[in-house]
C-alpha cells in the first residue's frame, strides 16, 4: 500500500487539531511533542502514515500538489488558494474564528463605504480581500503582510485590515473596531482530490475515521 | 543596470523538450494514435489559429479568457490559438463532415496554448491527444470512449487507469427540481464543487440533506451506484441517475481491470458537457491525465470523446527501454547498417576514421559498436 501523509498546521490550533487526529488513531512519535524537535515529517503508530508539520497556508498548497494526501486547513486558507485539486469533505469544528475587515474606533464614525471605489487594506488574504470588495464594485489595493495586521492602521499603512478574529482582543487592544463580516471559519479536514480518485476505498475509509473522531465530543 | 535575459530564457510555462523525453513524448503520441486508428478513428488535423468567432462559440466559449488572439492581417479579423482541440473537431464534424456517415469516429493530436498556467500545472503549451465519437447514442458511445481511452493507455504502458465517472448536469438539474433560487444554486455548486458539506449551511434543511447525501455518494463505482440508488430524485434526476448507472455497468462489464469510481457532484471544467463525463486518473502522478464526455455540436448532434493531456501523461510513462544504439564505424560497408536497422537497430554512423573505434562508441554513448558484420557490446 502506498503511504499516506497528513499535513498539519503549526500554531494556535494545532492542540485542537491534534485531539481529533489522536481520536481517529493515529499517534504521533514522541518527537512531535518536543518544542526542541527541529524535525518536520514525524513517523507514527500507523505504518506508513506520517505526519508533516507546516504552516497553516501552506497546508493547502503541500495537499494541493498531492504531497499529503490529507491535511488539515481553516476555509480561510482553502478560499484564499482557491485550488482546484483540494476537496474540504470534512468540517471538524475546531479552530472556530471568523474572517473581518477591521478598522480603528475613530475611522467607523465619519465614513461612508458606498461612496469608496477603492479602498487599501492589510491582510494576509489578498485574494479573499479582493473578491470581497470586488463583489460590491470596489477594487482593493492589498497590503500582503504575514502577520500583526493589526499594526498597520497604527502605523501607517493603510487604514484597514482583513484579518482573522475570535475572540477579538487583539483588536481591541490595538483599538480597532470589527466593520464587516466576511466568513465564519473552522478546520476542514483537506483532501487530494486525484488520491480520492485513485485510492478511493482507502482515503474514503480516512475521511470516515476523521468524521467519526470530530462528531465524538 | 539595464541587461537584457539571456538567450535561454523563455516565457513562464514554455520549455524546449530535449531528448531523451521528447522522444518518449512522440513515441507516445503515436502509440496512442495507432490504437485510435486500429478502432477506425479517422485522424483530423485542424489549424492552430482560427477566426476568435468560429473558435470560441458555443462550447469553446469557456475557455475564452485563457485564449491568446491575434489580429489577422489579411482578413483584418481577430483569430485565436486554440486552448483546446475537441471544439474544432466539434466544428469540422458540424461542417466539413456533415454528410459523412454517422456514427462518425475521429482522432486528433496536437498543440494547444493558454494564457496562463497555474502553480499546480504551469505549462502554457502542451500536447493533446483525443478521439471523438459524434452521432452515436448514449450509453454505447460512452462506454466506448472510456474502453477506447483504457485501451490507449494500456498500450503505452499505463495499467493502473482508474476512471471517475461523473455526470456534470445533475447538480444543475436537482437545482430547478427543488426550485433553487439562482444565487443558492450558485453557493451550493461552489459547496459541492469542493466537496464541503459545511458551506451548505444556510440552504433549506431538505437540500441539504439531499446534497450531502449527494456528496456522500462518491466513492469505488458498486458502492456509489448502491448509495445513488436510495436518494429520493424525482423524476427526471432519477432517469438521469439510472443512465449513469447503465454506463457504470456496462463499462465495468466490457473493461473489468478498470479502476471505476463515480462521482455524481463533479462539474468543474464541464460546462459543455451534456451527459455522463470522465476524468482519468493514474496513481503515478498526482493530477489527471485526461477527460471526456458527452457534448452537443451546435447543429443539435450528440457527441462524446476524450482528450489525453501530454503534459501529465508523459509523466507516468514507464521507464523507456534501454537503447539498441550501434555505432557504425567510417567505411564499414552500408549493407551492414541497413540490415542492423532492418533488424530493429538504431546505427550512428562515424563520419570519419578514428583510432579507437570503441572509446569513440563509448563517448557517443552508443551500448554497441560494429565489428566484424556484427554488434559487439561496448566494455
Amino acid at each position: 500500500m502506498e503511504p499516506i501523509v497528513i499535513a498539519l498546521p503549526r500554531g494556535r490550533i494545532l492542540r485542537e487539531v491534534m485531539d481529533v487526529v489522536r481520536r481517529a488513531g493515529v499517534e504521533p512519535e514522541p518527537a512531535f511533542d518536543d518544542p526542541a524537535s527541529r524535525r518536520l515529517r514525524f513517523d507514527t503508530n500507523l505504518p506508513r502514515v506520517s505526519i508533516v508539520r507546516v504552516r497553516s497556508f501552506d497546508v493547502a498548497t503541500f495537499v494541493a500538489f498531492g504531497g499529503a494526501q490529507l491535511g488539515v486547513a481553516g476555509n480561510d486558507v482553502l478560499t484564499e488558494f482557491q485550488y482546484p485539486e483540494v476537496y474540504a469533505p470534512l468540517d471538524m469544528g475546531v479552530g472556530k474564528c471568523r474572517l473581518v475587515v477591521a478598522e480603528p474606533a475613530e475611522l467607523g464614525a465619519h465614513d461612508d463605504p458606498s461612496r469608496w471605489s477603492h479602498v487599501r487594506v492589510a491582510t494576509k488574504y489578498p485574494s479573499i480581500a479582493r473578491r470581497h470588495f470586488a463583489a460590491r464594485g470596489v477594487q482593493a489595493e492589498c497590503i500582503h503582510l504575514h502577520g500583526a495586521m493589526e499594526l498597520a492602521p497604527a502605523l501607517g499603512l493603510c487604514r484597514r485590515i482583513v484579518d482573522l478574529v475570535s475572540t477579538g482582543a487583539t483588536l481591541r487592544a490595538n483599538g480597532l473596531v470589527e466593520i464587516e463580516h466576511i466568513a465564519d471559519v473552522t478546520s476542514r479536514l483537506a483532501v487530494n482530490r486525484a488520491a480520492l480518485k485513485t485510492r478511493s476505498r482507502e482515503i474514503g475509509e480516512w475521511i470516515q475515521r476523521f468524521r467519526e473522531a470530530s462528531h465524538a465530543d | 543596470m539595464n541587461e537584457s535575459p539571456p538567450r535561454s530564457l523563455l516565457p513562464s510555462g514554455l520549455r524546449d523538450a530535449l531528448p531523451p523525453e521528447a522522444g518518449a513524448e512522440a513515441r507516445a503520441v503515436g502509440r496512442l494514435l495507432e490504437v485510435f486508428h486500429a478502432n477506425a478513428y479517422e485522424r483530423v488535423d485542424p489549424p492552430l489559429v482560427e477566426f476568435e468567432r468560429s473558435l470560441l462559440d458555443g462550447p469553446g466559449e469557456a475557455v475564452s479568457p485563457q485564449t491568446f488572439r491575434l489580429m489577422d492581417p489579411v482578413s483584418q479579423r481577430m483569430m485565436g490559438l486554440r486552448t483546446d482541440i475537441t471544439p474544432q473537431v466539434a466544428r469540422i464534424a458540424a461542417t466539413r463532415l456533415a454528410q459523412a456517415p454517422r456514427p462518425l469516429r475521429l482522432s486528433y493530436a496536437g498543440h494547444v496554448l493558454r494564457v496562463r498556467g497555474s502553480q499546480l500545472r504551469p505549462e502554457r503549451q502542451f500536447v493533446q491527444v483525443g478521439a471523438e465519437l459524434v452521432g452515436a447514442p448514449a450509453p454505447g458511445a460512452d462506454v466506448e470512449a472510456v474502453v477506447l481511452a483504457a485501451e490507449a493507455l494500456g498500450a503505452v504502458g499505463i495499467n493502473d487507469v482508474s476512471v471517475d465517472l461523473s455526470l456534470p448536469t445533475l447538480v444543475p438539474a436537482i437545482c430547478r427540481e427543488i426550485g433553487l433560487a439562482e444565487d443558492e444554486a450558485r453557493r451550493a455548486r461552489v459547496a459541492l464543487d469542493r466537496k464541503d458539506p459545511a458551506a451548505l449551511s444556510g440552504l433549506g434543511e431538505e437540500t441539504r440533506t439531499l446534497l450531502t447525501a449527494l456528496l456522500e455518494a462518491a466513492g469505488p463505482a458498486t458502492d456509489a451506484i448502491g448509495r445513488l440508488k436510495v436518494l429520493p430524485f424525482l423524476d427526471r434526476t432519477r432517469r438521469m441517475c439510472d443512465e449513469l448507472q447503465q454506463t457504470v455497468e456496462r463499462v465495468a462489464a466490457a473493461a473489468p481491470g478498470l479502476n471505476l469510481t463515480v462521482d455524481p457532484v463533479e462539474f468543474r471544467g464541464m460546462e459543455y458537457q451534456t451527459g455522463v463525463s470522465f476524468t482519468v486518473f493514474t496513481p503515478r502522478v498526482h493530477s489527471e491525465i485526461g477527460r471526456g464526455g458527452r457534448y452537443e455540436l451546435d447543429t443539435g448532434e450528440s457527441a462524446t470523446g476524450f482528450t489525453l493531456f501530454m503534459d501529465a501523461l508523459a509523466r507516468a510513462l514507464p521507464a523507456p527501454e534501454p537503447e539498441r544504439l550501434v555505432y557504425v564505424p567510417f567505411g564499414a560497408p552500408s549493407e551492414a547498417s541497413t540490415r542492423l536497422r532492418a533488424d530493429g537497430w538504431r546505427t550512428l554512423q562515424g563520419l570519419s576514421a578514428v583510432d579507437d573505434d570503441m572509446a569513440e562508441a563509448r563517448r557517443l554513448r552508443c551500448g554497441h559498436v560494429l565489428r566484424d558484420d556484427a554488434p559487439v557490446e561496448v566494455s
